[in-house]
C-alpha cells in the first residue's frame, strides 16, 4: 500500500487511490467541480489542481492516482494562485446571478468562491451569451450562462441511465449543453442532472423560485414511491415539504432516485384527513376511541371476531404494522388480513419497482410469513359472502382493477362496521362509519423494509397535519379504550420487540471511505 | 543548395503517381524494410535523432519502442495530417506532390511495429491532399503495397485516408483520436499516452505526416547517415516553411540545425527591398515571438529553446517594422480562442477573456493595468489545461508583451494603434489564419 504525505500529514492509502481521495482521507478538502465519485473523471474544470513534489506541473487531484512516497501539497501558494485563478476563470462569464439563482445556498462555485477566492473581479469587457430558461427535458430547465461545463449531466445521462440524450454543442467559450437533435432530457432520472449539476444550470422545475434553499430543514427520511425505498433528504420549509434530494446509500440507492418518486412528496399535502369522524361528524381523539371501542365490542359480540376483517397496508411502517397485528390477535383476536397497498406499476433495471408500496417486505418481517394476508379481491367476496361483516381498513389503497374497486366501494353499505384509518380523502372515507386521520412518513417516524430486506429508518421531519396520529398510536389509544392498553411509551420499544433487523439494514450514509460528493 | 530527400519529387511531374514515384525508386525502402526485423528498424529510427516534425519534437524512435510488442487487439497507426498551426505549410506539400512516399513511410512504420491498420487524418479543408492520397493508396493497394500478404511477407496492413471536420485542436494527438472515433475533438488526460490507450483504446502510434515520409530515408541510407544530417539530438533533412514580407517564401529542404538567418537569407531570398525584419516566430503561432538579435539561432529543438522560443513545426514567420505586434498578438489570441475545445476551464475562458483584452488595447481602449493582467492570465492557463493549446496561447501572448512592451504602452497612451491601417490588411494576408 502506497504510503503518501499530504499537506505532512503521512497516510496509507489503496493501490490507485487518486490525490483527491487520499487527501480526503488525510482530513483535506481538496475543491472540485467536475469530478462526482459516481461517474468517470474527465479532469477538465481544474479546480482541484494540487501540486505533487517533482512534478513541474500541478496535477488534476480527481485524476491522478498516488504513487508511494509522493509528497502533495493542497494548499501552497502556487496551489492558491492556481484556484484563485480557475475560479476567475470561471466567473468570467458567470451571470452571477445568484440573488435569482435556486442553487444559491448550495452552489459548489458560490462556496468555493467564499472559501477559495473572494477577489473582486477584473473583468471590464461584455460576457459571452447563452440561452437561459431553456427547457433541456419536461422536468430540466437549463441555463447555459451559469453552466461551467463540467459534463457531470452529460456522463450521467450516459453511464448511469445510459441513455445518452445530452452533449456538448459548439465549441470554446460558445459550448452549450443541449439534447441531441429529436431528443430531450426525459429519462425517468432527469432531475438527479438538478441534483449533481454544481451550480444552477440545470434547475428542477418543481423546484424553481419555491424556496429558498437556506430556509429548507432537512430531515433523513425514506420515499415511499416504491418497494426500492431510496434513501432521501426531505427538505420543507414551515411544515410542508419543498423537494426530496437523494440521500447517499450504496447498499440502495447510491446518489439516485427516480422523477416520479421525487414527486410523490405531493400526496403528503393534498386532499388529507385531518380529524376524527363519526359518520361525518367530527370528534376528538378521546370520543371517536370511545366510540369504535364500543362499536368493535359490540360487533365482536354480534358477529364474531372471525368476521372482522383487518386491511393490512404496505404504506404502513413497521412499528405501525407490529400494532396493528398485536391489536388484532390481542385485542380484537382476528386473524383474518387482507393485503392493501398501491397496485404495481412500472419498473425498471436500475432503481424503479413495480411494487409501489415502500414496505410490503415490512409486513412479512412483522408477521414472519409471506402469506399472513389474504388478496383484496377476496374480501370483496367475502363481504359478498358475508364472511366478513367488520372492515378495519389502513390506508386508502386498493391493489385492484377500477371495476373491483368500485366493488368494493358499493360493498361497504352491507358491513356492519367500516373503520377506516388513512391519509386521504376520497370514496372511502365518505362511505366510513368512523374515519380516523393518520399522518405521513414525513409526520412520523418508522421503519420500512425495502424489496431486498433492507430495513431503513426514517425521522420525522415536522408536526402532523390536523389531528392526525400513525397509525401505531391510534392502535395504541384504541386498545386502551377497549380496556387492554399495550405498555410503550416511545417507538423504540416497539421496535426493540418487532424484529431483528438484518445486520446490513438501517444502512444509511457512507461508503468505504471518506464520501466525496 | 544541398541534395534532397523529403522534396526530391517536388519538381517531378506527376510524382504523385504509383509509375513515376516507383521510375524514381520508391517503394525501394520498403522492399528493403521487410528484410529487416521490427527491432532492428526501430532501432534505426532511433540512431537517427528523427524527432516528431508535428511540434513537439519527440524522438520518433522512442516513441516507438513506447508501443507494446503484444497486443490483444490491433494496434494503430493514425498520421497527424491536421497541419492547422497558423504559419505553418509543409505536410500540404508532401500530401500534394509526394503521397506514395507518405504511404511507404506508413507501410514501413506499420511492419516494423507490427500494426495492422493506418488512418491518415487529413485537414478537412486540404480538398487536394486528400483526392491526391485518396488515389495514392488506391495505386498502393492494387499493387499490393497494401492490404493482406504484402510483398508476399504475410504481413496484413490497411490505411484510410480521413478527412477531418476542419477543428485546429483535432491537430492535438488524442484530440485527433477522439475526432477519428467520431466525437468531437476534445483532448483525452494523459497518461495513459496514445501509444498504451490510443485509438479504439487500443495502443496507438500518433506521427506527424513528415516525420513517416522521412521514414523511407533512414531505412535507405541508414540511421547514423541520417543523423549525420542535423546537429546534436535533431537529426536529418527536414522541411521548413517560410513566410513574411521575404523575398522568396515558400518550403525548402535543409538539413537539420541550420541558423535562421541561413533559412531567411539562403533560402526565403532575404526580406523584400524596403522591409527591415522586426521580429520572427521559429516554428508556428504558438512559438514565443523573436528578435533580429537571434538570427543565429540553430533551427533545433534544444537551440531553440535556449534561444527563448521552440523550434515548433520549424516554418519561420518572419515580420517586418511595419507589424503591429498588439494586433499580431491579437490576432493570434483570437485564433486560439475560436479554436479551444472548450473541455478545460483556464483555456475555454481565458482565451476569450485574453482576446477581448488585447482586442480592446488594440482598438485604443486599453488601461496601463491590462498588461500585467495579461501576464497574470498567461501564467493561470500555462500548466493548468488538459492540452498544450491553452500554452499556446500563453506562451506567445506573454512574450509579445514582454519583448514589445513599448507597443502596448504606446497604444494604451495613445489611445489608438500607432500604425496606419494599411500594415493592418497586409498583416491579416500574411500572418492570420
Ligand atoms: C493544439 C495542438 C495542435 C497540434 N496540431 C498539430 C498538427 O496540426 N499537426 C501535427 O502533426 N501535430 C500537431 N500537434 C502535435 C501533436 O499533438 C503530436 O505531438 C504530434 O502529432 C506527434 O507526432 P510527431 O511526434 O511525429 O511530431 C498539435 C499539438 C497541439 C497541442
Ligand atoms: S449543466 Fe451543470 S452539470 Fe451540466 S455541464 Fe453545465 S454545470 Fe455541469
Ligand atoms: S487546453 Fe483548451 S483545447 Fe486543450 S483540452 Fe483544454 S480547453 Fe480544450
Ligand atoms: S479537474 Fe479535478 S475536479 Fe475537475
Amino acid at each position: 500500500m502506497p504510503k503518501v504525505t499530504v499537506n505532512g500529514t503521512e497516510i496509507e492509502v489503496d493501490k490507485g487511490t487518486t490525490i483527491l481521495r487520499a487527501a480526503a482521507e488525510a482530513g483535506f478538502e481538496v475543491p472540485h467541480f467536475c469530478y462526482h465519485p459516481a461517474l468517470s473523471i474527465p479532469a477538465n474544470c481544474r479546480m482541484c489542481l494540487v501540486e505533487v513534489e517533482g512534478a513541474w506541473k500541478l496535477q488534476p487531484a480527481c485524476y491522478s492516482q498516488v504513487t508511494d512516497g509522493m509528497v502533495i501539497n493542497t494548499k501552497s501558494e502556487r496551489v492558491v494562485k492556481a484556484q484563485k485563478a480557475v475560479l476567475e476563470f470561471i466567473l468570467v462569464n458567470h451571470p452571477v446571478d445568484c440573488p435569482i439563482c435556486d442553487q444559491a445556498g448550495e452552489c459548489k462555485l458560490q462556496d468555493y468562491y467564499v472559501a477559495y477566492d473572494s477577489q473582486e473581479s477584473r473583468l471590464r469587457a461584455e460576457k459571452v451569451h447563452k440561452v437561459k430558461v431553456f427547457p433541456i427535458g419536461p422536468e430540466v430547465l437549463y441555463d447555459g450562462e451559469r453552466c461551467i461545463l463540467c459534463t457531470r449531466c452529460v456522463r450521467f445521462c450516459e453511464e448511469i441511465t445510459a441513455t445518452n440524450e445530452l452533449t456538448i454543442v459548439q465549441r470554446g467559450d460558445r459550448a452549450e449543453i443541449r439534447a441531441f437533435p429529436g431528443r430531450e432530457l426525459d429519462n425517468k432520472y432527469s432531475v438527479c442532472t438538478a441534483d449533481i449539476c454544481p451550480v444552477g444550470a440545470l434547475t428542477a422545475r418543481d423546484f424553481r423560485f419555491k424556496c429558498r434553499v437556506w430556509l429548507l430543514n432537512s430531515t433523513d427520511s425514506v420515499c415511499t414511491g416504491c418497494s426500492n425505498g431510496c434513501n432521501i433528504h426531505l427538505e420543507h420549509f414551515r411544515n410542508e415539504i419543498q423537494r426530496y434530494r437523494p440521500r447517499f446509500n450504496p447498499a440502495v440507492n447510491d446518489y439516485w432516485m427516480c422523477d416520479a418518486g421525487r414527486l410523490t412528496y405531493k400526496e403528503v399535502h393534498t386532499d388529507r384527513l385531518l380529524h376524527p369522524t363519526n359518520n361525518g361528524a367530527e370528534l376528538n381523539w378521546h370520543a371517536v376511541c370511545e366510540t369504535v371501542a364500543d362499536k368493535l365490542k359490540r360487533a365482536i359480540d354480534e358477529v364474531g371476531s372471525d368476521k372482522i376483517a383487518l386491511v393490512l397496508s404496505p404504506q404502513a411502517s413497521c412499528e405501525d404494522l407490529h400494532l396493528a397485528r398485536k391489536f388484532a390477535s390481542d385485542v380484537i383476536k382476528t386473524s383474518r388480513f387482507y393485503m392493501g397497498g398501491k397496485r404495481d406499476g412500472d419498473s425498471d433495471d436500475f432503481l424503479i419497482k413495480a411494487d409501489k408500496n415502500p414496505n410490503r417486505r415490512g409486513i412479512e418481517a412483522v408477521f414472519g410469513s409471506t402469506t399472513a394476508a389474504l388478496p383484496f379481491s377476496q374480501l370483496v367476496d367475502d363481504i359478498e359472502a358475508g364472511t366478513v361483516q367488520v372492515v378495519y381498513m389502513m390506508d386508502q389503497y386498493m391493489p385492484v382493477d377500477a371495476a373491483t374497486a368500485a366493488r368494493f366501494v358499493e360493498r361497504l353499505d352491507k358491513l356492519k362496521l367500516f373503520v377506516f384509518q388513512a391519509q386521504h380523502q376520497g370514496a372511502l372515507a365518505q362511505k366510513a362509519h368512523i374515519a380516523l386521520p393518520v399522518c405521513s412518513h414525513a409526520e412520523s417516524e418508522g421503519t420500512f423494509v425495502n424489496f431486498e430486506g433492507i430495513a431503513q429508518g426514517f425521522e420525522r421531519a415536522f408536526a402532523a397535519h390536523g389531528e392526525s396520529l400513525p397509525h401505531w398510536q391510534i392502535f395504541m389509544r384504541l386498545a386502551q379504550a377497549m380496556g387492554k392498553p399495550f405498555s410503550y411509551t416511545f417507538i423504540q420499544q416497539i421496535r426493540k420487540e418487532m424484529f431483528a433487523p438484518r445486520p446490513d439494514s438501517v444502512a444509511s450514509g457512507t461508503a468505504e471511505g471518506v464520501p466525496v460528493e | 543548395m544541398e541534395e534532397r530527400f523529403l522534396s526530391r519529387n517536388f519538381d517531378i511531374p506527376n510524382a504523385h503517381t504509383l509509375a513515376v514515384f516507383e521510375k524514381h525508386g520508391g517503394y525501394q525502402a520498403l522492399k528493403r524494410a521487410v528484410t529487416m526485423d521490427g527491432d532492428s528498424i526501430i532501432n534505426e529510427v532511433k540512431k537517427s535523432n528523427l524527432r516528431g516534425r508535428g511540434g513537439a519534437g519527440f524522438p520518433c524512435g522512442i516513441k516507438w519502442s513506447f508501443l507494446p510488442k503484444e497486443s490483444d487487439v490491433p494496434k494503430y497507426l493514425v498520421i497527424n495530417a491536421d497541419e492547422g498551426e497558423p504559419g505553418t505549410f509543409k505536410d500540404r506539400y508532401l500530401m500534394e506532390l509526394d503521397p506514395h512516399r507518405h504511404i511507404e513511410g506508413c507501410i514501413i512504420a506499420a511492419w516494423a511495429l507490427g500494426i495492422r491498420y493506418g488512418y491518415i487524418f487529413v485537414r478537412g479543408e486540404m480538398q487536394h491532399a486528400i483526392r491526391r492520397l485518396e488515389a495514392a493508396v488506391k495505386e498502393a493497394y492494387a499493387k499490393g503495397y497494401l492490404g493482406k500478404n504484402i510483398l508476399g511477407k504475410g504481413f496484413d496492413f490497411d490505411l484510410y485516408v480521413h478527412p477531418g471536420g476542419g477543428a485546429y485542436i483535432c491537430g492535438e494527438e488524442t484530440g485527433l483520436i477522439e475526432g477519428l472515433e467520431g466525437k468531437s475533438g476534445q483532448p483525452r488526460m494523459k497518461p495513459p499516452f496514445p501509444a498504451v490507450v490510443g485509438l479504439f483504446q487500443a495502443p496507438t502510434i500518433v506521427n506527424n505526416v513528415e516525420t513517416i515520409s522521412a521514414i523511407p530515408f533512414i531505412i535507405e541510407h541508414g540511421g547514423e547517415w541520417f543523423a549525420a544530417m542535423g546537429v546534436e539530438k535533431n537529426g536529418g533533412p527536414k522541411l521548413y516553411g517560410v513566410s513574411g514580407p521575404i523575398k522568396r517564401p515558400g518550403v525548402y529542404e535543409a538539413r537539420s540545425g541550420i541558423t535562421v538567418r541561413e533559412l531567411l537569407e539562403e533560402y526565403g531570398g532575404g526580406m523584400l527591398d524596403g522591409h527591415e525584419l522586426k521580429a520572427f516566430i521559429p516554428g508556428g503561432s504558438s512559438c514565443a515571438v523573436l528578435t533580429p538579435d537571434k538570427l543565429d539561432a540553430v533551427m533545433g529543438f534544444e537551440t531553440m529553446r535556449e534561444a527563448g522560443s521552440s523550434l515548433g513545426t520549424g516554418c519561420v514567420t518572419f515580420m517586418d517594422t511595419n507589424t503591429c505586434m498588439v494586433r499580431v498578438a491579437a490576432r493570434l489570441a483570437a485564433f486560439y480562442h475560436h479554436e479551444s475545445c472548450g473541455q478545460c476551464t483556464p483555456c475555454r475562458e481565458g482565451t476569450g477573456w485574453a482576446t477581448k483584452v488585447l482586442d480592446a488595447i488594440e482598438a485604443g481602449r486599453g488601461r496601463p493595468e491590462d498588461l500585467d493582467l495579461l501576464l497574470d492570465m498567461c501564467s493561470n492557463i500555462e500548466g493548468n489545461t488538459i492540452c498544450a493549446l491553452g500554452d499556446s496561447i500563453a506562451i506567445p501572448v506573454r512574450s509579445y508583451i514582454q519583448v514589445f512592451r513599448s507597443e502596448f504602452d504606446a497604444h494604451i497612451k495613445q489611445g489608438c494603434c500607432p500604425y496606419p491601417a494599411w500594415t493592418k490588411k497586409r498583416l491579416r494576408s500574411s500572418v492570420a489564419a
